[in-house]
């Protein structure tokens, strides 16, 4: 009898699944995410390939004629100084991600404690936390983000810095509204009733049944962020020559579309195309991790 | 609809608008002050002109005393200073003037947005899970993942160098141009709005599969109603509610992406001068675009508050 009812219990409980394995079969279904992380890890792989080895100096001029169109030597052409486009792009892809990673990794440095306490202790924190939070939200981002990098001085720390002033705010936004929600629940109630100090409550039992949204949050954060350097640089408040930006060298190609438009089209389709895995990701990312959240 | 305490709520607004828009220029200048560089610099004058030069733009006084003229002048008379590069031009009516070029494309920009994206988004939920709705998901995504600037290199390829002998250089903006050239509007509208319209579309979509299961659809349906009135008339309305609260960055993307854009399109807008005033170090300048800049952010923000109000009448102040 009692190995029958064992045997029943085996056959109907199916074997448990983790939040993250489960996210994990959801998101290989969804091909589009698949291919943008594909896509992804490629991009990475050739930014980390750049460190070693690009097929010329990216800032050696005149090793090709200037605006020389795509060639064999020169896969992609070469600029206005006879620099060669691959190589110059190839750097480019490793501004883009630090920038990217870079400046989420802060984002979620500063947004996630903010909202964590600002949710959790609610009262004059809270209230104070909003008010700067809305006060951020009605200037327009990019022309402070100009503004401080014409300040600070264009460097790729300060650009991160400059991006990050001006956009913690749906982070901490995102993380007070989910610590809200969270600290009503049962188990939250349980674990203060238990004793535990409030570090323990909110890193070990608010933060991790938070971290699915911060994890899309952040993945929709970096594709913005490059657009942001994309759009500094684009003005000339980015990155210095003769450090390429993918958004500069999108600027000098505009200079010369009448007779070299590789120049614009290259750095332009390899910011589009890195955008856009970023964001098919996301939503990959968000439908695995985040379910409720469903279009 | 406007009831007492929503108009004492639109006072507050404005009041701490004024506020914002005093502190933003009072930051950058004395922000400004920090830079390196000088418009002066370039004059190689010296001694008695140099002085007489700083002392007509006021830049011989303590910078406290500097800020206290500029305040006081700001807030009185409304007067931004002068160029430091164009002597003599005033800079409020330049930047009003400005202002004025780059509200109409913006708004023009706007509309194409909302129009576009509400359109794509109906058509998209209408035909869902047809080979129309994939398509159209797919290209909004795909919208959304174009800087603004990129787009707009594109259409100056496509349009001012491989149809140059079609477009016959009417592509680029000039004062008073006829409103239909494809550079007045058209084009600097779509690069503007087209990643914007993308947002659009998604979220008229979503909201409007929500809001076509609901029972007063059926209850249309029931009375025989045509589909496109209740599409239209029924449906739409509800699915507004959400889209709009995509209004406000919406608006603020479009007043910043004007920066890159009038530079690409060459419109003599607010944009275009913020950039040209940075390059130049025409720092005057640059503090009354900001302040510009500052003052239309806040109102773009009160008025899509406002339009929740007339929307849905449930929400108050």
């Amino acid at each position: 009898m009692a190995t029958a009812v064992a045997r029943i219990a085996d056959v109907t409980e199916p074997a448990q699944a983790s939040l993250w394995s489960d996210a994990w079969r959801r998101l290989r279904r969804n091909r589009l995410a698949l291919a943008a992380a594909i896509f992804l890890v490629f991009l990475v792989g050739i930014a980390i390939l750049a460190i070693f080895y690009t097929p010329y100096r990216m800032s050696a001029t005149g090793i090709a004629p200037t605006y020389a169109p795509p060639s064999l030597a020169h896969w992609l052409g070469a600029d206005n100084l006879g620099r060669d486009q691959l190589s110059r792009l190839m750097i480019g892809a490793q501004i883009s991600l630090v920038v990217g990673v870079g400046t989420q990794l802060l984002v979620v440095a500063v947004g996630v404690p903010l909202g964590l306490l600002a949710g959790y202790y609610r009262g004059w924190l809270d209230s104070v936390v909003t008010f700067v939070i809305n006060v951020f939200y009605g200037v327009p981002d990019l022309l402070v983000a100009l503004i401080l990098v014409f300040l600070l001085g264009p460097s790729l720390a300060n650009i991160i810095i400059a991006i990050v002033v001006t956009r913690w705010m749906d982070m901490a936004r995102m993380v007070r509204g989910q610590t809200l929600a969270l600290r009503e629940r049962e188990f939250i109630e349980a674990g203060r009733a238990s004793g535990a100090k409030p570090v323990k409550m909110l890193f070990g039992h608010i933060l991790p049944n938070a971290l699915g949204p911060i994890i899309v949050q952040a993945t929709f954060g970096v594709p913005a962020a490059i657009l942001f350097e994309a759009f500094l640089s684009f003005l000339g408040a980015g990155v210095q020559q003769p450090t390429p930006s993918w958004g500069s060298m999108a600027k000098d190609g505009v200079d010369a579309i009448r007779f070299a438009p590789h120049m614009v089209i290259f750095p332009s389709i390899a910011l589009s195309l890195t955008l856009m895995a970023f964001n098919f990701l996301g939503d990959g990312l968000r439908d695995a991790l985040d379910p409720r959240q469903k279009r | 609809m406007f009831t007492r305490g929503t108009l004492i709520y639109i006072g507050q607004r404005v009041v701490l608008i004024a506020f914002t828009v005093l502190a933003v220029s009072s930051i950058v200048f004395l922000g400004i002050h920090r830079l390196p560089g000088d418009a002066l610099f370039n004059e190689h004058l010296h001694g008695e002109q140099y002085a007489l030069l700083l002392h007509h733009y006021n830049l011989d006084q303590p910078l406290l005393t500097q800020y206290r003229d500029f305040v006081v002048a700001v807030v009185t008379r409304g007067d931004l200073g002068e160029s430091l590069v164009n002597r003599g031009v005033k800079i409020t009516p330049l930047v009003l003037r400005e202002l004025g070029i780059s509200v109409e494309v913006g708004a023009f920009a706007l509309l194409f947005t909302i129009g576009i994206g509400l359109l794509f988004g109906v058509v998209a939920s209408v035909r869902q899970n047809t080979w129309i709705d994939y398509v159209l998901s797919t290209t909004s995504v795909i919208g959304y993942s174009m800087p603004n600037f990129v787009i707009a290199s594109f259409l100056i390829l496509v349009f001012g160098v491989w149809l140059d002998n079609v477009t016959n250089g009417g592509f680029y903006y000039q004062l008073g141009g006829w409103k239909g050239d494809l550079g007045q509007l058209w084009l600097p509208a779509f690069a503007l709005g087209f990643p914007y319209a993308s947002i659009v579309a998604r979220l008229t979509r979503a909201s409007m599969l929500e809001v076509v299961r609901q029972d007063y659809i059926r209850t249309a349906r029931a009375k025989g109603l045509r589909e496109t009135v209740i599409v239209a008339r029924h449906a739409l309305r509800n699915a507004l509610i959400p889209v709009i609260t995509i209004l406000g960055p919406l608006a603020i993307g479009i007043i910043t992406g004007s920066v890159v854009i009038e530079n690409l399109f060459g419109i003599p807008g607010l944009g275009k001068e913020f950039a040209q005033s940075i390059l130049n170090r025409d720092y005057f300048i640059v503090i009354g675009v900001f302040t510009m800049y500052a003052a239309m952010v806040g109102l773009a923000n009160l008025l899509v508050d406002m339009l929740y109000v007339v929307i849905d009448p449930r929400i108050r102040y």
